[in-house]
């Protein structure tokens, strides 16, 4: 009986934790935008400013394709700007569009979290 | 693009193999867009080696790589969405295949528009078929149906465009050309 209860806990955990990822998944364009809307920066420098800022370690190979994709839709521009260590840094800015975008985002965003009581 | 150099002879063997599979990967890309691809992971992977210069390097090529992941599962997005691009911006048909098959997998609208190209490909193949049957293929119209195309049955029902048929055949399917391209910047666009 203790060890089934266990387990239930442990499903339950694992079912918030799935949870958890998900939503901040979903929510990850939104972090991007508002990390970009106070200053340009490079690849790197996003990833480590999502995770002091929002507190998530999105990894290379997930911010990568994001950014292409928020580029695709306009909502980004970008900038190769070359560094005395000779390896240049592509820095990504928000666009006019990139802006629009993000406030109707946090509206959306607010819109869903406020019928939660 | 300028090359990583390591000190310990593995963590080198380790980047120079991951660069390779991503030049392997990208190598269906143009050449902008494929230096734009390699600087962008060349830079991922020095910011992050300079911000953990304390480990050993081994571990920290080790630990980028994870980060970024497999180049074939990275860089299939950005592929199929530079290749896109690129068969917008130069109505090349060899890019719309490419960009099509690229992206079968990420929506209905690319399965009908893989379909209207397969279908767009009938008609060079009914104009050479013309120029060899020209009895046999052309718009045969007969009391309740009709063909365009190729048939045996010529008797029954006459044939009507004559002459008219290639140049017909090639209007249609240029026609048809430029619809998918338009569709495919449509929803490029979305």
């Amino acid at each position: 009986m203790c060890y089934f209860l266990h387990y239930i806990c442990i499903v339950k955990n694992r079912f918030l934790i799935n949870w958890n990822i998900q939503l901040k998944k979903g929510l990850l364009p939104l972090y991007v935008l508002q990390a970009l809307e106070k200053k340009e920066c490079y690849g790197y420098e996003l990833i480590q400013e999502l995770k002091l800022e929002i507190g998530i370690d999105v990894t290379e190979g997930t911010i990568y394709p994001l950014l292409v994709r928020l580029m695709k839709d306009n909502l980004l521009t970008c900038k190769w700007v070359e560094q005395p260590s000779g390896i240049p840094r592509k820095y990504y800015q928000m666009s006019v569009e990139g802006k629009n975008n993000l406030n109707e985002m946090k509206n959306m965003v607010q819109g869903i979290f406020s019928v939660i009581k | 693009m300028k090359v990583l150099q390591f000190k310990n002879k593995n963590a080198q063997r380790v980047y120079d193999d991951y660069i390779n599979r991503s030049k392997k990967f990208i190598k269906i890309l143009s050449e902008k867009d494929r230096e734009d691809c390699l600087l962008e992971i060349n830079s991922h992977i020095y910011e992050f080696l300079e911000n953990n210069k304390g480990n050993d390097e081994i571990e920290n090529i080790l630990n980028i790589i994870e980060r970024l992941g497999q180049p074939e599962d990275t860089l299939k997005e950005v592929v199929a969405s530079k290749k896109t691009s690129q068969a917008i911006q130069t109505f090349n048909p060899r890019f719309l295949v490419q960009a099509l098959f690229l992206n079968i997998k990420n929506g209905f609208i690319y399965i009908l528009l893989s379909l209207l190209l397969l279908f767009l490909m009938c008609f060079p193949i009914l104009i050479i078929l013309k120029l060899i049957y020209p009895k046999n293929v052309g718009f045969f119209l007969s009391d309740h149906t009709f063909i365009f195309g190729f048939t045996n049955n010529v008797n029954n029902s006459p044939e009507i465009l004559g002459n008219w048929f290639i140049p017909i055949a090639i209007l249609i399917s240029t026609t048809l050309y430029f619809s998918i391209i338009f569709l495919l910047k449509l929803k490029n666009k979305k």
